[in-house]
């Protein structure tokens, strides 16, 4: 990893021009092995992987016993066979990067074992952070065996639960390892490793016994926040104890050179001094940072561990503001697939705040951005963008195939990319809702839920849950869907998910109003103690559709009348349908016109009931005839998009 | 000690617990609601706390002179009004639980916060909470999620190297920022203010003001003309919340003046003399909730944004210290270089031995002789250690700071789009959005700013590293074991660090108004960020951090002022009533009329939450046409909307005349409508100790007679009254005498049943008021 990230450190530079220069040594040089490892590197930084793994092979192959790489991680080197553990560890994680995690750790186990062998601490540590890695990405029915077999050969009952429990054993170890060496980028990765364990699970008590043993089961957000976020920034100023060289000498000269042009860069070499002018002392934050890129790259990847732990956790404010630190302060230094993950997240962030027009021509300057590395991040925003905003015009059809399109995505094994497989069923029992066929809907849901209770994936249980509530209110079944919604609810509560708890109560709420008028008070008493997090977190959609539900709520009320007080319900009207309208939602908003055509109608207010009783009509035609709407969009249709992308 | 004979033969109440000598005469007198603890303010303005038992806790001398002094409903802590305007507040709880070893923790009486609102002498202050009986109907209950995902907040940065004295003050004001913050658990409380100059304050937990209002700027229209009334030359005497937050009395002295419509008449004195004031604070009662909500971010908000200040300026002297120190020890090599008489910079010379052309004496003669090698491991130890303070300070406080502040104002963001709710208090949208943007940017200036210093520390060292190595190579030492650096970076320093300093002016608050130079990338990736929904100023990458911060300041001050406009407006004033007139001067503090107001449960009524208002206060003698020794009891000022609607004015008032060779020194309000009198005999030659009595009164008992509200032209409620004053028979009560000449003031606890009363030879003396002295009198026989 370090020598990855030390090879990154340079400047960006064409592949084949490089290539050339590489093949030319291969032949002029045939004994120096170290030209495949660094064509191995520059492959892997093209994302040429297929690339790297035969320029990895054919180094293992010439090289092994012989010696070949000289930069290793250890300042103390030992002369000898200690390459082979490193060159196992590569391989591990290329293996891993094709998502083959069986292979990668067997390879790994491997590297373990040699690096045991050769008490080589250093690549210890690093190895057993990517098996963590590893373990935590890929789900666990794939690696539980391995991992039972590799560290506690006892344990071969891989249930999912006892595989998160020695994830966190391994996690906890691997730090440990890497505080004891002093390898202050390893702890600060392994601490990221450790925040993303802590975001999604339970902290459980290793020996949970006794009557003394906490039976608080809930995630602790103070612990990601302080100690794995916030220690993980102190590397800016640890990382000098670590090596002191770890600039390359004429880096910078490269750099000025390049700069020439621009006056920032000319400064360092023009000849005049500049003594004391102090307008001067600036340009010394324009020079090329001196802080190494990996470093630079691991502080800034807390950031996006920050972002995402947000947008959990729900801080509208806090998820927008820390991807915007990623992407002013380290986008120069992060590796190309975090930055099109910040964009992607800004662009989320766009679409569900200020809706799809803002978000789409966004998008499309991130696409002309990340062309070809990192399209997978972008592709699948797209996709679900376009799923977002086609089921909210009721274009089911274009719905139905763009969720397929993003099943296709995703890996064919099992228990890779579960994320991908269950964003995809989720979209699609989605669609199924919004067609009215509850049944698949609901099979659909259940399979999912199946499917999250296997991998133990409590966070996506939640919302599968609420789901499964969603569905059986639209069909009509309020009373079965109350359960769903209330194990929802305490799901969050116990992950501390606010925001999809906030929308849970709002589906409470509307359970609880469709079950009768009597229960209008107390639908809206849930509603307003959800109301501070859907206001202040709420994309346009949830603030919306709760506020049609006060409004409903307030309509449905036996002792609320609408000609006293007609201002509170017709605000909130107001604001729904503006909402709605922004997201083209036409369904919801159509509603939200309905009501308030009424609300006019009963205050006697004709002209403006209507207006409103148009934009019904507007928005009712509009939902009949959804393609008409997709042609009129503005130069890039959808299915034009769509060949493109094929 | 019971000198009186006479008495012996009746039950004497009101059990003496003790009979002690106080050093210096006492000005104010206050129990805690909670505890038996006396709070009392000594003429030379010392504030100390007593224990029942008379073991003193502590004392402190804020060092200005004190006007008045109240306790925290939750009797954790005083608040304190000074000659300056300032209210401060003092924490008690820390030396409380220092049970057995008073005195002995140094932090007793800290001051947790100040806060100016006034500009004359806070004369009286009232510190009101919510009552429980309010607290069934709305069941909204909103959650801090604050302490759920950030741990405690960071607090004021250590000033390192300052001595004990200041530092212990630091040391004290740590817990307090966590303590008063934390006020999620508290019930909602208003403390409520009143000044020299008429003008009344409000602050919901002492800490957030939330209103002020002043009392000339009100004016009563008058019945049955077109005239108003409005005030002049007001001084505020005592202000009393009621129980639900929704009304507020006021008692104050001033100038009654009657205008017209038509400018063309002149304005004419009605009457100066006391009057009293009912104001509708509704919005507090009505809206405690939304303002519980704001109070407790906004203070936070407020706290924190203490903590960057602190932090910069902690940052900003270490740094430029250090700097300073850096600069010192390189400036002989100016000089040499003169002396060898080249023309040429340190930079340059430097720069010549950086790339081996030649070694110039000047520099070696710096290098090897003036410098040496201890002198360049002391400064980088000084400057470097400098760097990784600075970095610390900003991992701890700073960043952690900006971060919570960016949350608390998302929530307040939050808060503020539920219009329907929180438009009413002022809360408003567009301002919290931008207060919202700018503590992000804050944010991101945190991690410019953190780059900018690693880096410059960085740079540093590596300077100094090369430093060691040429003095190494110059004596011809070996040099193998010294650190590696990197002769690019050395250019680099000594091209924009030798002689200018970024850190320092980043931080300065003295450069907020130079730009920075932003890299053209930095700024082409910001302007494109703002398509992605990034800052649409992209303009703050020209601002120094400090600028930032001032900004984001600002930003804060506008959006909270909002609110604090907003409920100044809607406090309006119901009704006024003048009570009194006093001769024209105005009072000195020696002849200050004793009064009280109190609430109490109206259990006459059938139903409950229904509070009646006693005022009670003496009327000076020279008010009165008879010269007489009156005090005054007027009820029901308040307006209570549901007696109004039963169509009956409950405003009734009675004077008391006090037996004669009497006159009343205190007097205060206790418990179930009993009003506690202190009497002083008027009699005393001065040589005698005096005598004087305390006695209790059941007020509702009194004939309480009908007083129209209707303001008639220059009539003082109290003439109509003077032909049935009821006469005071100390007989028929409660009433232990004092073998002492007392004076004001007369401090009882209604809820601990004690009164502590001064004698006037600085004595103090403590009575149970609910037990009586025969029994311990019968034990001792």
């Amino acid at each position: 990893m370090q020598l990855r990230s030390n090879f990154m450190d340079g400047c960006s530079f064409p592949l084949n021009g490089f290539e050339v220069i590489l093949n030319r040594i291969k032949k002029l040089a045939p004994e120096l092995h170290r030209v495949h490892f660094l064509h191995y590197l520059t492959c892997l930084y093209h994302d040429d992987y297929f690339g790297a793994l035969e320029n990895l092979r054919r180094f293992f192959d010439y090289s092994v016993g012989i010696g070949g790489f000289d930069i290793t991680p250890v300042p103390s080197r030992s002369k000898g066979f200690e390459r082979y553990e490193t060159g196992l560890l590569c391989l591990g994680m290329l293996q891993f990067h094709f998502g083959h995690p069986k292979q990668a750790l067997e390879v790994l186990t491997e590297a373990v074992r040699v690096s045991q062998q050769q008490s080589n601490d250093s690549c210890l540590a690093y190895t057993l952070a990517t098996i963590c890695t590893l373990s935590s990405e890929m789900g666990s029915s794939s690696t539980s065996g391995m991992l039972g077999t590799s560290y506690s050969p006892t344990a071969t009952i891989g249930t999912s639960l006892y595989f998160k429990q020695q994830l966190f054993v391994l996690l906890r170890e691997a730090l440990k390892r890497a505080e004891s060496l002093k390898l202050k980028r390893l702890v600060a990765s392994n601490r990221l490793a450790m925040a993303k364990f802590d975001l999604m699970n339970v902290q459980r008590p290793l020996l949970s016994f006794g009557p003394k043993a906490s039976m608080k089961l809930r995630t602790c957000p103070v612990t990601v926040c302080k100690q794995e976020l916030r220690s993980c920034l102190h590397l800016v100023s640890e990382y000098g104890s670590e090596s002191p060289t770890m600039t390359i000498e004429g880096a910078f000269s490269t750099a000025w050179l390049n700069n020439l042009r621009r006056p920032m860069g000319a400064s360092v070499l023009s000849l005049d001094n500049g003594v004391g002018e102090s307008s001067n002392a600036f340009q010394f934050c324009a020079q090329p940072s001196s802080i190494p890129r990996s470093v630079l790259q691991l502080v800034g990847s807390s950031y996006l561990v920050r972002a995402t732990a947000w947008e959990i956790y729900g801080s509208a404010s806090l998820a927008r503001v820390n991807s915007l630190v990623f992407a002013t302060c380290y986008l120069d230094a992060s590796s190309s697939s975090d930055a099109a993950l910040v964009h992607a997240k800004l662009i989320q962030h766009l679409a569900t705040f200020q809706g799809y027009k803002d978000a789409f021509s966004a998008l499309k300057v991130a696409e002309q951005k990340f062309l070809s590395i990192s399209r997978p991040v972008i592709l699948l925003l797209k996709l679900q963008l376009l799923h977002e905003r086609a089921l909210h015009r009721g274009n089911l059809k274009l719905a139905l195939q763009l969720c397929n399109e993003l099943g296709v995505l995703a890996s064919p094994f099992n228990g890779v990319d579960n994320q991908l497989k269950i964003e995809a069923s989720m979209r699609h029992a989605r669609t199924l809702l919004a067609a009215k066929q509850y049944r698949q809907a609901s099979e659909v849901a259940q399979s999912l839920f199946c499917l999250c209770y296997q991998f133990n994936m409590q966070v996506e249980n939640a919302s599968v849950l609420l789901l499964l509530a969603e569905i059986h209110k639209k069909s009509g079944n309020a009373v079965l869907g109350l359960p769903y919604a209330l194990a929802s609810l305490s799901f969050c509560q116990s992950f501390n998910l606010d925001l999809l708890e906030a929308s849970a109560k709002v589906t409470l709420a509307e359970l609880w109003l469709s079950l009768g008028t009597n229960h209008a008070k107390r639908a809206l008493t849930l509603l307003h103690g959800a109301f501070p997090m859907v206001l202040g977190h709420g994309g346009l959609e949830l603030r919306a559709r709760a506020r049609l539900i006060e409004a409903q709520c307030y309509l449905c009320e036996p002792n609320y009348s609408v000609v006293e007080d007609s201002e509170i319900v017709l605000d909130a009207l107001k604001q729904a349908s503006d909402e709605f309208e922004v997201l083209e939602y036409h369904e919801m908003a159509a509603e939200a016109f309905y009501l308030m055509a009424m609300v006019y109608n009963k205050l006697g207010q004709l002209e403006e009931r209507e207006e409103a009783s148009d934009s019904f009509k507007k928005h009712i035609l509009a939902l009949e005839n959804p393609q008409e709407e997709e042609e009129e969009d503005e130069d890039e249709p959808v299915s034009e998009m769509l060949v493109e992308k094929n | 000690m019971e000198t009186d004979a006479s008495d012996s033969e009746h039950v004497v109440p009101f059990q003496l617990q003790f009979d002690k000598p106080i050093a210096s005469q006492v000005k104010i007198a206050e129990w805690n609601p909670e505890k038996d603890l006396l709070a009392m303010v000594t003429e030379d303005s010392k504030i100390m706390l007593h224990r029942f038992n008379w073991q003193r806790l502590w004392t402190i001398s804020p060092g200005k002179s004190i006007t008045s002094l109240c306790w925290r409903p939750d009797g954790k802590a005083i608040a304190v009004g000074l000659e300056d305007g300032t209210i401060s507040l003092h924490d008690v709880e820390a030396s409380i639980s220092f049970t057995s070893l008073p005195c002995i923790n140094n932090a007793s009486g800290k001051l947790l916060r100040s806060l100016k609102s006034h500009t004359a002498p806070v004369v009286c202050l009232n510190w009101e909470e919510e009552s429980e009986l309010n607290n069934t109907g709305n069941s909204l209950v909103f959650e801090d999620r604050t302490p759920r995902f950030f741990p405690p907040a960071p607090r004021v940065p250590r000033t390192p190297g300052v001595v004990t004295s200041d530092a212990s003050f630091m040391d004290d004001n740590e817990d307090s920022y966590r303590q008063l913050s934390n006020s999620s658990y508290q019930r909602f409380n208003i403390l409520c203010s009143g000044d020299k100059d008429g003008s009344i304050c409000f602050s919901i937990f002492g800490i957030f003001p939330i209103g002020k209002v002043n009392v000339h700027k009100f004016s009563v229209p008058v019945s049955n003309s077109d005239k108003t009334q409005h005030l002049l030359n007001a001084s505020i005497y005592k202000v009393a919340l009621s129980k639900d937050l929704c009304q507020l009395i006021v008692l104050f002295s001033g100038d009654l003046i009657e205008s017209t419509a038509a400018a063309s008449e002149a304005d004419k004195v009605a009457g100066c003399g006391m009057h009293g004031l009912v104001l509708d604070t509704s919005v507090f009662g009505k809206r405690k909730n939304e303002l519980h909500q704001l109070a407790q971010q906004a203070s936070n908000i407020e706290d924190l944004t203490e903590v960057i200040r602190a932090s910069l300026s902690v940052m900003s002297k270490q740094w430029t210290d250090a700097v300073q120190s850096f600069s010192q020890k390189f400036v002989s090599l100016d000089t040499l270089i003169t002396d060898h008489a080249l023309d040429s910079s340190p930079q340059e010379e430097f720069l010549s031995l950086l790339g081996g052309a030649r070694t110039s004496p000047a520099v070696h003669q710096f290098l090897v002789n003036t410098l040496g090698e201890a002198g360049v491991k002391r400064v980088s130890k000084l400057v470097c250690g400098a760097g990784k303070e600075l970095q610390r300070v900003v991992h701890d406080h700073l960043q952690p700071a900006a971060e919570i502040i960016a949350f608390r104002m998302g929530e307040l963001r939050g808060l503020s789009r539920w219009r329907s709710r929180f438009q009413v208090i002022g809360l408003d949208e567009t301002l919290v959005a931008h207060a919202t943007e700018k503590s992000g940017m804050m944010l991101v200036q945190v991690e410019r700013f953190m780059r900018v210093l690693t880096s410059v520390e960085q740079q540093f060292s590596n300077f100094f590293n090369w430093l060691l190595k040429c003095i190494k190579l110059l004596m011809q030492e070996p040099s193998d074991q010294l650190l590696p650096y990197n002769s690019e970076l050395v250019v680099i320093f000594l091209k924009f660090l030798y002689n200018q300093d970024p850190v320092r002016e980043l931080l300065d608050p003295s450069e907020v108004d130079h730009p920075v130079q932003a890299d053209l990338e930095t700024m082409q990736r910001v302007c494109d960020l703002v398509q992605f929904g990034g800052f649409s100023d992209t303009e703050y990458l020209r601002r120094t951090l400090a600028k930032e911060f001032q900004q984001m300041e600002s930003s804060f001050k506008e959006a909270f002022l909002m609110p604090f406009t907003t409920i100044s407006r809607k406090i309006h004033v119901v009704d006024l009533l003048p009570l009194f007139p006093l001769p024209s001067l105005p009072l000195s503090r020696s002849n200050v009329i004793p009064m009280s107001i109190s609430y109490y449960e109206d259990d006459s009524e059938a139903n409950e939450n229904n509070f009646n208002d006693y005022i009670c206060f003496r009327v000076p003698a020279e008010s009165l046409s008879d010269d007489g020794n009156y005090i005054g009891i007027v009820r029901g000022f308040m307006h209570d909307q549901r007696n109004l609607k039963r169509g009956y004015s409950t405003l009734e008032a009675v004077l008391l005349s006090m037996p004669a060779g009497y006159n009343c020194a205190d007097l205060s309000l206790y418990k179930d409508t009993q009003v506690v009198l202190l009497l002083n005999g008027m009699t005393n030659a001065p040589e005698t100790p005096g005598d004087a009595c305390m006695m209790i009164i059941q007020a509702n008992e009194l004939p309480f007679a009908p007083v129209s509200r209707s303001i008639d032209l220059s009539l003082w409620k109290m003439h109509h009254l003077q032909d049935s004053s009821a006469c005071l028979q100390t007989e028929n009560e409660k009433i232990r005498s004092i073998p002492y000449s007392v004076v004001a003031p007369l401090a009882v606890s209604a809820t601990r049943g004690v009164a502590c009363v001064f004698a006037a030879r600085r004595r103090a003396l403590v009575y149970i008021l609910e037990e009586d002295e025969d029994e311990v009198l019968e034990t001792e026989a």
